[in-house]
């Protein structure tokens, strides 16, 4: 009885609604979900990147990452990488952004704002053999430039000491126009006429700041710093160009410790333990940012 | 021809039953206004006429014709929408005309029909501009000059007039009644205004929780209404109804125009008032009146000062029985007697 | 009176300091692209020697042609043409009909699609290059480009955009056009599409950047130098013979940025414009 209620035309509509879904449903299952759940059960197995041989191991392949120093590393480099990707690119975007939304210089505004953005639009492979000729060590124009000022030579990719703060300077650099972008149209958001409500009540710019502005805008910022880490998780093409995770290991994270266990060494099984614990960060994360965004709504 | 007729038809959405059992016949060329307030059901019943809802049970006619099972697109009716709904991304021109275009009506014959159409709405210089580009007035032209091109059997329209500011409202209304007069279709018209419904309707449909309360010429719905909630819904102030007054729970109301501060000789009844509230409309004063049996309203020129004390008459032939379920009881001889005895003390 | 004088030339040293700063901040931002075009014509002694040159002191083209004689970057061009416009093309038809129906359709099923749609958007292609590899390989179809465009176009966060919009199109204006008569496809090209325009316009410039400059998935995905992309063959370009020759690396480096930055030379804001709403959507 029921079902005779519904009309011909909301079957015809159900239908449709199906059909045109499918497709996308379809690529979704075996491009996303079927990968992710057979990473999971690859990662319990042995065997090479060739032969479709394997041999079910239990858990010892993670047993291998996590006895591994060089893993253990890795995680601390990506931790590092993330904190100071994360922190030094949100600073510098936060200063940038409010620099640039309290100078009145709209053309001169616009140029910065289309030139500081430029390395985002490009491919990391540009920017990274860029840079790996600007910081090349002896011909490079960076130590050029310093041994034409009298000062000495700095080792840039080639130390393991300084390497890691080199690769995060060149991501810094490729990325902050992006998140310049961003916090900028968090700041639209702020009502022009709080601004006037304060200077009426005689605050000090920097007290307007501290007080309004950051306030203000601190969900958003939150929000983008987790889209950020999770984004900075995943860094793969800069290393792979500019230092392979060189000097020793002194820039290896997590996504090139899994390409270098399945391609150098064949052996997916390792490569897939890792890729789980990836997975594990990025779901993490990600309910972190759900949490984070909930509370941005709440602001607005 | 355009008669509409609507067959024991029920809508539901999800558990929610919106109407019950509804019966409704449209005269063909009829000025129809269905008229109630928010919820009772008359956008309902016009979207199931279109064919954009589907009845849960019972028959949809059209000129006679079962349309059930007939999508919106081929049941040769065309509607109005309240926010005009017109297709931002194309010009006038193509917003008149794309209905035509799905009809595959041959180029020529279209251009000629948008042209004669927008010149009867003296749309003919905007043809080129997009709906973002024109004032409310126009784009309410563009929306009547798209259901006007496609020469439907019914004109449908939901409270097509209440986005425009009170002047355009007031020429839109004659412009409509105009233009239904010049076409003789057949016009429904959804509206929650009850002074829309009686300067355009030549029948009112009067709605309420999803039944008709009652269906009939403006007239006849003000002269002659069904039930308490009928008297009351028309007419500004509404009737006064007196509630605990006569035996039986039986109930009387008179219109506050129908209630004299002059003794008249006709049959009438006499109340003691004094007045609390005056409000100057112009030509006629509202009074808000305290009685012995509550507050009364009146609508008069007579001039009163506030707090002045009056009699005020009012015609039997002008008074309405009403039974204890609010619905209209004859006022035969013996009821007159009984309506004197109880304003006697 | 003299708080007054002090206060303009105050004003007039910060606006020629904020100048200042920004002309800084330009250069910081566009010398390494000026620095890889200089060093793309200078000659190689040119190119090392100390104090480096500002401005080369002869103009070498012939590095250009050199680029495209050690590595075949012809092919790498047509593969990157070939995978771009065959992603940006083919993903409209299958992210078109899943924004209309998520947005205008009621089915059982419906939420765990959408589900599919967030989840997409999450797991990042570093998670899913592996599993995608085995099949791709298992089907053996890894020497062909098809591994570089069939999980692309499915583009999750573009059916995520796409869906907004078309929600925030009035449900009268679809019903107008049921009663004038049009049909689901009609409806479809003529009133929601043009009214998602700028969604469109946006998906399809964010998926042509990243398609042109992903590095990663070709890298893994191709094996042949035949189906190299431009980014892979340009990486690969300094750990060839080329070893140390900046000045050829730098003129294949051009060929590869200089088609992405034409496009946002072109469309600059817009482009701004499309990586904001990505961001915060």
């Amino acid at each position: 009885m029921k079902k005779k209620e519904r009309s011909a035309s909301g079957k015809r509509d159900r239908l449709l609604g199906i059909v045109t879904a499918s497709p996308a449903a379809i690529l979704l299952c075996i491009f996303t979900v079927y990968p992710v759940i057979y990473l999971i059960y690859r990662s319990l197995f042995s065997g090479s990147l060739i032969s479709a041989e394997k041999e079910f191991v239990g858990i010892d392949n993670y047993r291998e990452i996590f006895l591994d120093e060089t893993f253990h590393k890795v995680l601390v480099n990506t931790i590092i990488y993330t904190v100071l990707f994360v922190g030094l690119t949100m600073v510098l975007a936060i200063i940038i952004a409010v620099w640039l939304n309290s100078s009145h210089q709209k053309k001169l505004n616009n140029m910065v704002e289309a030139c500081i953005f430029t390395p985002h639009v490009i491919s990391m492979v540009s920017v990274s053999i860029v840079f790996l000729w600007l910081m090349e060590p002896d011909t490079g124009f960076f130590n050029m430039v310093l041994t034409s000022l009298g000062l000495d030579k700095f080792a840039f990719l080639s130390s393991p000491s300084t390497a890691m703060l080199s690769l995060v300077l060149v991501m810094v650099w490729k990325s902050v126009g992006y998140y310049v972008l961003l916090v900028m149209a968090a700041l639209q958001t702020v009502p022009a006429s709080i601004y006037e409500a304060a200077e009426l009540d005689n605050a000090s710019k920097s007290r307007t700041f501290f007080k309004i502005t950051l306030p203000m805008i601190s969900p958003t910022i939150l929000f983008t710093c987790v889209v950020a880490s999770i984004a900075s998780f995943r860094i793969f093409d800069a290393v792979n160009v500019m230092t392979q995770g060189g000097p020793v290991d002194s820039t290896n994270t997590l996504v090139y410790y899994i390409y270098a266990y399945a391609f150098r060494y064949g052996n997916p099984g390792v490569a897939c333990a890792a890729g789980v614990v990836l997975l594990v960060l990025v779901c993490v994360m990600t309910y972190v940012q759900f949490g984070v965004s909930r509370n941005k709504v709440h602001y607005q | 021809m355009g008669t509409i007729q609507l067959k024991n038809v029920k809508k539901q959405f999800d558990k929610d039953v919106v109407i019950e059992n509804l019966n409704l016949e449209i005269a063909d060329g009829s000025f129809t206004v269905l008229v109630g307030p928010s919820g009772c059901g008359k956008s309902t019943t016009l979207r199931m006429i279109t064919g954009l809802d589907d009845p849960t049970e019972g028959e949809i006619y059209i000129d006679g014709q079962k349309v059930n099972d007939i999508t919106p697109g081929k049941r040769d009716i065309a509607m109005v929408f309240q926010n005009y709904a017109l297709y931002p991304t194309m010009t006038v021109r193509q917003n008149i005309s794309f209905g035509l275009e799905n009809k595959k009506i041959p180029k020529k014959e279209r251009e000629r029909r948008v042209k004669e159409i927008c010149e009867i709405v003296g749309l003919t210089e905007y043809l080129d501009r997009k709906p973002a580009k024109l004032s409310g007035g126009q784009r309410q032209r563009v929306a009547l000059a798209r259901a006007m091109v496609k020469q439907p059997k019914v004109f449908l329209m939901d409270e097509p007039l209440s986005n425009l500011d009170a002047k355009l409202r007031a020429q839109m209304r004659v412009e409509l009644i105009e233009l239904h007069k010049r076409l003789g279709t057949t016009f429904v018209y959804v509206t929650h205004d009850q002074t829309e419904a009686m300067s355009m309707a030549d029948t009112i449909v009067l709605m309420k929780d999803g039944e008709i309360v009652q269906q009939s010429s403006p007239r006849e719905l003000y002269n002659n209404p069904n039930n308490v909630y009928a008297a009351q819904f028309i007419g500004t102030p509404q009737m006064n109804v007196l509630r605990d007054m006569l035996p039986d729970g039986k109930m009387l109301g008179f219109r506050p125009e129908k209630l004299y501060f002059h003794e008249t000789d006709d049959p009438h009844i006499t109340i003691k008032v004094q007045v609390a509230t005056k409000e100057m409309l112009g030509s006629e004063i509202i009074y808000s009146l305290n009685s012995k049996y509550g507050t009364l309203m009146a609508k008069t020129d007579y001039e009163l000062d506030t707090g002045a004390e009056a009699s005020v008459c009012v015609p039997l032939s002008s008074v309405y029985l009403f039974d204890s379920n609010e619905k209209r009881a004859e006022l035969d001889d013996k009821e007159v007697e009984v309506i004197k005895a109880s304003f006697a003390e | 009176m003299q708080t007054y004088d002090r206060d303009i030339i105050i004003n007039k040293i910060v606006r020629v300091l904020n100048v200042l700063l920004k002309a800084i901040v330009i250069v910081i931002f566009i010398f390494p692209f000026y620095w890889m075009v200089v060093t793309s014509v200078k000659d190689l002694a040119e190119a090392l020697q100390f104090p480096p040159t500002l401005i080369p002191a002869s103009l070498h083209w012939e590095n250009y042609t050199h680029v495209f004689e050690v590595v075949p970057i012809t092919q790498y061009f047509r593969n990157s043409v070939i995978v771009s416009v065959t992603v940006l093309v083919l993903q409209y038809l299958i992210i078109v009909p899943a924004a209309y129906s998520l947005s205008r359709h009621k089915y059982r099923g419906k939420k765990l699609f959408f589900g599919l749609v967030l989840l997409g958007q999450m797991i990042p292609q570093q998670i899913t290059f592996l599993p995608v590899y085995f099949m791709f390989s298992k089907v053996k179809l890894l020497n062909t480009l098809l591994p570089l465009i069939l999980p692309f176009i499915s583009n999750p966060f573009g059916i995520f955009m796409l869906r907004q919009y078309f929600m925030q199109i009035p449900q009268e204006v679809i019903e107008a056009a049921k009663l004038d008569d049009a049909s689901n496809m009609k409806i479809m090209f003529r009133v929601m599409m043009p009214m998602a325009k700028p969604a469109l316009v946006t998906i399809g410039l964010l998926s042509f950047i990243s398609t042109w400059n992903n590095y990663f998935w070709p890298l893994i995905m191709t094996s042949s130098e035949s189906l190299r992309t431009l980014p892979v063959g340009v990486a690969a370009l300094k750990s060839s013979e080329t070893l140390q020759m900046w000045n050829i690396i730098m003129a294949g480096n051009v060929v590869l940025v200089l088609p992405i930055l034409i496009v946002y030379i072109i469309a600059s804001k817009k482009i701004r414009n499309s990586f904001t709403y990505s961001g915060i959507k």
